[in-house]
Parts: structure tokens; C-alpha cells; sequence
């Protein structure tokens, strides 16, 4: 041992942290491309950039509310968001008293990103409101493997959409390029949990207006 | 006490590299909701904070991967210290400003529910891993590692 010469192993070792530093950065640089928006992804019916790639309703009105509504459709507090405000927020679109925008962000793992790709399937056959509700009914707990494309496609035909175009769209990841471009839109917007409502480009009181019927409402017509 | 340095030497490492790499592999599994976590500490443009979210996870990894083969352990302690003191800087900040949110060390990040952060438990496990970062600095010798001349080489220290 202590005849050793120092730096007798220097090469193995320089070598090695050469290795480990190299794959890194090899690793980083697609990664870092990859979450660059991609102009070149299809996009659903209704879809546009200056929304930042969310599925619009009503985008024709003007002098109207815009709510902004970020989700995860794996996200719990977003099944309870929407039991609690999906009703009123579809008699909005119904009712043409507001611009909805939404954004389907998959931060919660690949069945996320399956769940956006399929409801984008669905906005193409006007059916995305509907499919939005079902996913929510139909919920499981996180990436428990649960949500794979078929799985998907099937909750598609329970909402009533029978299009072979639906099924081929959601089997093919059609809009999975799309799915990224909304979460780095989303990430530009300083989204930091979900759901996130924006209303006329302004976040709605975290502590108080989320789950109260009447706050939300409030909110709303507040504009 | 010189004959035990190297191995206090190799749980140090040991203790940081294996938290720094699980840390960075939990987090880019979802580079999603690391840049969310990035974000949610409100102290770095949302721009800036976006690239930190990606590019974090991938220094956690590179270091945790020197630390526990033990190659170039200073500069990797002298990094991990630098990580583990933002991170104390970062996370107090939060608290002093009454900021709700996960620290996403593991994972995770992003606003919680008003009152479920929690944040001294974190502060104290940062605290303690600047701790050994700092011990790996001043005694970089320790038993199996690549470093060699350091691990063996009790001239160069002493």
C-alpha cells in the first residue's frame, strides 16, 4: 500500500469521470431539445399556438371571460375540481357566456400523456367535453397501468364516439407531439400545480376559490 | 483517529452520492414536474427556472455517480456542497415568504394545499449532507475509490 506510487491510477480514473461527464451531457442535450415546442406536431381541431396549444371553446366570442383551465387527467384534485365546477363550466361553454381554454398537461407520468393524446382523438370528434367527463368518472390511481390506449379508446366508445378514427388516432399517439408542446406552453405560463384556472390571464385565489361553487362563480362573472 | 478517516471518508460518500443519484433518477423520470418544482421556489425566471428543472437531475446524477465510485471526490464534494447550499437557500427563502410548496427534492414539487408544506425536516436533511459535502472537502480520502493517491496517499494530507 504504501509503496503505491501516487497517481499510479490516474488514467483509469480520468478516464472513468471522462465516461460518466460525457454520457451525462450526451443524455442532456436531446433532452433539452426535446422539450422545445415542436411546430411541426399535429394539432387537434380548434388548437392554435397563441392559446397555447389548449383545446378552445367558444373562440369566437369577444368581451367575454377567458378561463384558462390547467389539468392533469391523472390528477385527483382535478377529478374533484371537475365534479365540483365541470357542470357549470360546460353550461359557460353551452351557454356561450365564456371562452374556455384547456390544457391537458401530463407532468404525472405516461398514462398522463396516453389520457391528453386520447381526449385531443376525442376534441377532433366534437366530443371532447363529453370524453373529458367519462376520463374523470373513470379515474385510477396514478400510472397503476390502468390507462393504456385500449383502455382509452374503449372509455371513447362509452362516451358515445364510434369513429374508427378515434381509435386508430388514440392507438397511434396522433397527437403526442401536441401533448409535449402543451406542457412547455404550460410551463412558459409559470404553471405550477393542478388545476390552475386562469381567468382573463389571471390566477383565481388558490386558498379560496378553487371548491367553493359560489366563489368560482363569483370569480367568473368578476372576469 | 487518521486510520478511520477513510472510512468515515466512504460513508460520506456514500451517504451523498447514493441520495444525490436517487434524487436525480426520481427526478428525470418526470422532467415535467421537476421544472414545475424549479419554478414553484418563485426566485429564478420562469425561463431560467425551466432549464434548471431539466438540467438539475442530470448534475445530481453525474455527481452522485463520481461520489460513490469515488472519482474526483473533491470537486464532486466541492459541487454537491454548492447544491445542498442553494437548495438550503431556495428552501428558506420559501418558508420566510410563506410559499406552499413540495421542496420536489425527490421528485415531485410545485404548490400544496396552503399549510402542508413542510419544511424543516428538509432543511435539517440538506443541513446534514452540506455537512458531509463539507467533510469530503477537508478529508477527500477514503476507502474503495478510484481516487487513489488520495485514498492511500495519507503524505498528501497531513
Amino acid at each position: 500500500m504504501a509503496n503505491q506510487k501516487p497517481g499510479k491510477d490516474n488514467f483509469t480514473r480520468n478516464l472513468v469521470i471522462a465516461v460518466v461527464v460525457g454520457v451525462v451531457l450526451l443524455m442532456l442535450v436531446p433532452t433539452v431539445l426535446s422539450k422545445r415546442t415542436n411546430s411541426t406536431a399535429a394539432v387537434p381541431a380548434s388548437v392554435s399556438a397563441e392559446n397555447g396549444y389548449g383545446i378552445v371553446f367558444n373562440g369566437d366570442l369577444t368581451s367575454v371571460p377567458v378561463l384558462d383551465i390547467y389539468e392533469d387527467f391523472q390528477c385527483p384534485i382535478c377529478a374533484q375540481f371537475e365534479k365540483m365546477q365541470g357542470d357549470y363550466i360546460e353550461s359557460l361553454i353551452k351557454d356561450k357566456k365564456a371562452k374556455v381554454i384547456y390544457h391537458t398537461l401530463s407532468f404525472l407520468g405516461p398514462e398522463s400523456i396516453n389520457a391528453a393524446n386520447a381526449a385531443a382523438c376525442s376534441a377532433d370528434q366534437n366530443k371532447f367535453l363529453g370524453y373529458h367527463r367519462t376520463l374523470y368518472a373513470n379515474q385510477p390511481a396514478e400510472n397503476s397501468g390502468a390507462w393504456t390506449n385500449d383502455v382509452l379508446a374503449v372509455l371513447g366508445q362509452a362516451t358515445g364516439i364510434t369513429s374508427k378514427k378515434f381509435t386508430s388516432c388514440v392507438n397511434n399517439m396522433d397527437y403526442k407531439g401536441w401533448v409535449s408542446n402543451v406542457a412547455a406552453a404550460g410551463a412558459k405560463a409559470n404553471v405550477n400545480s393542478t388545476p390552475t384556472v386562469f381567468i382573463n390571464g389571471k390566477e383565481i385565489d388558490r386558498k379560496t376559490e378553487y371548491f367553493s361553487a359560489d366563489k368560482f362563480k363569483a370569480a367568473v362573472e368578476r372576469g | 483517529m487518521k486510520k478511520y478517516l477513510p472510512w468515515i471518508g466512504l460513508l460520506a460518500r456514500l451517504i451523498l452520492g447514493g441520495v444525490l443519484l436517487a434524487a436525480g433518477l426520481l427526478k428525470y423520470q418526470h422532467l415535467d414536474k421537476s421544472q414545475m418544482a424549479v419554478r414553484a421556489y418563485e426566485l429564478l425566471p420562469i425561463s431560467v427556472a425551466n432549464l434548471l428543472g431539466i438540467v438539475l437531475p442530470f448534475i445530481e446524477i453525474a455527481i452522485g455517480i463520481l461520489l460513490v465510485i469515488g472519482a474526483a471526490i473533491r470537486i464532486s464534494a466541492i459541487v454537491g456542497a454548492a447544491l445542498m447550499i442553494a437548495f438550503i437557500i431556495g428552501i428558506s427563502q420559501a418558508w420566510a415568504r410563506g410559499l406552499s410548496i413540495d421542496c420536489g427534492c425527490f421528485g415531485g414539487g410545485g404548490q400544496v394545499a396552503p399549510g402542508t408544506a413542510n419544511y424543516l425536516p428538509e432543511l435539517l436533511r440538506d443541513g446534514g449532507l452540506a455537512l458531509l459535502a463539507i467533510y469530503l472537502i477537508r478529508y477527500p480520502q477514503s476507502k474503495f475509490g478510484l481516487d487513489r493517491q488520495i485514498s492511500n496517499g495519507e503524505k498528501n494530507h497531513g
